[in-house]
């Protein structure tokens, strides 16, 4: 717990022996994977935090949509780190983002169904409102 | 792995495009408004995956994603009326308490991602002895030598790109299986959707019943 605490201090106040300034410097000009990792993690919370918080099932899909594309951008990077240090053949991890875009589409096309039936029985798109199975 | 010149720059505005545009999704009041906002994160996430050199992906990503599922969501969007979340009669997210808990959750889940990738991108760099500058030079330039020897394009300011060469040959490669059971996945997938969204009064003529009160 105490080296999660000082860890996560320490990307605020990072005391690396060449220099704060210097290290923010190399790490805006010259991204590398783990600032691909951030941004998809921050897509990923960013899609969580659209399921938790929204009452419309639709923008609830398009959260999903945005989680698995967070999915898609780490085995992308993934994908072009192993090209640069190991095999330069390694297209792996983009072979498993066709996959998953195919499961984003089977998702959204069977998804957007069910939003069609609840509505026609329902009324309504809101989830706090669709309760029938709430005990 | 590092994108140096112009590659960072185009880094950073399309990272924050996306992140912004993802943002102002889930925060947009109109839907159709959220559907836009979504096809522009989606189509930064796509400039990312040419930066990555992805480019067979990245169009897959704008084909299906944006042409596809994204007409889907828009068609859906016309079918139910969403009038009274636009005039503000009704409220945009969930209770106040339910969306505190979100948000405490939610940083937690974020802190302990960062120091997660943190940690793990140290000991990721130590494994593959990239610690210092000229390690990683010497990564990047096995890449950029293999670019080199690629065919020039016809108007010869460019080179053609092996990536959707690769992938294709690893997909019937090492993944044919996946491959087939995804055709049957978007099959019932099809067809789900075409039993879910049919109408009563659908469903009674092809199963041969009469109605009854509704229709």
């Amino acid at each position: 717990m105490n080296n999660f605490i000082s860890s996560t201090l320490a990307l605020v106040w990072q005391e690396a022996p060449v220099g704060r300034w210097q290290t923010i410097k190399v790490g805006v000009l010259e991204p590398d994977l783990s600032k691909f990792l951030v941004i998809a993690a921050l897509l990923f919370v960013i899609g969580v935090a659209g399921v938790l918080t929204r009452r419309n099932i639709i923008v609830i899909f398009m959260s999903i949509e945005l989680i698995l594309n967070a999915a898609n951008l780490n085995f992308i990077a993934f994908a072009r780190y192993l090209q640069d240090t190991g095999n330069l053949n390694a297209v792996a991890g983009q072979v498993f983002t066709i996959f998953i875009i195919v499961v984003a589409a089977a998702e959204a096309a069977i998804g957007l169904g069910l939003v069609i039936a609840l509505y026609r029985n329902k009324e309504t798109i809101f989830v706090d409102k669709i309760d029938l199975l709430k005990w | 792995m590092t994108l140096t010149g112009w590659e960072a720059a185009f880094f950073w505005v399309f990272a924050i495009a996306a992140l912004v545009a993802a943002l102002l999704t889930i925060l947009a009041r109109n839907a159709v408004h959220s559907a836009l906002f979504l096809i522009s994160t989606l189509v930064a996430v796509a400039a990312l995956f040419v930066l990555l050199g992805a480019e067979f992906i990245a169009g897959v990503q704008i084909l299906v994603y944006v042409g596809g599922v994204m007409v889907l969501f828009l068609f859906v969007i016309m079918l139910v009326n969403v009038g009274a979340e636009e005039r503000g009669n009704e409220m945009l997210f969930n209770r106040p308490a339910q969306v505190a808990t979100s948000a405490v959750f939610l940083v937690l889940l974020s802190l302990g991602f960062i120091y997660a990738i943190r940690q793990g991108y140290e000991g990721l760099l130590a494994r593959d002895n990239l610690i210092t500058q000229e390690q990683r030079a010497e990564a990047a330039n096995r890449r950029h030598a293999r670019q080199q020897d690629l065919r020039p394009t016809a108007t010869g300011t460019s080179r053609l790109s092996q990536d959707t060469q690769l992938v294709g040959a690893s997909l019937y490669r090492f993944a044919a299986l996946p491959f087939e059971i995804a055709s049957v996945l978007l099959l019932v997938a099809i067809i789900g959707s075409v039993m879910l969204a049919r109408t009563s009064k659908q469903e009674a003529a092809t199963d041969d019943l009469e109605l009854k009160d509704e229709g």
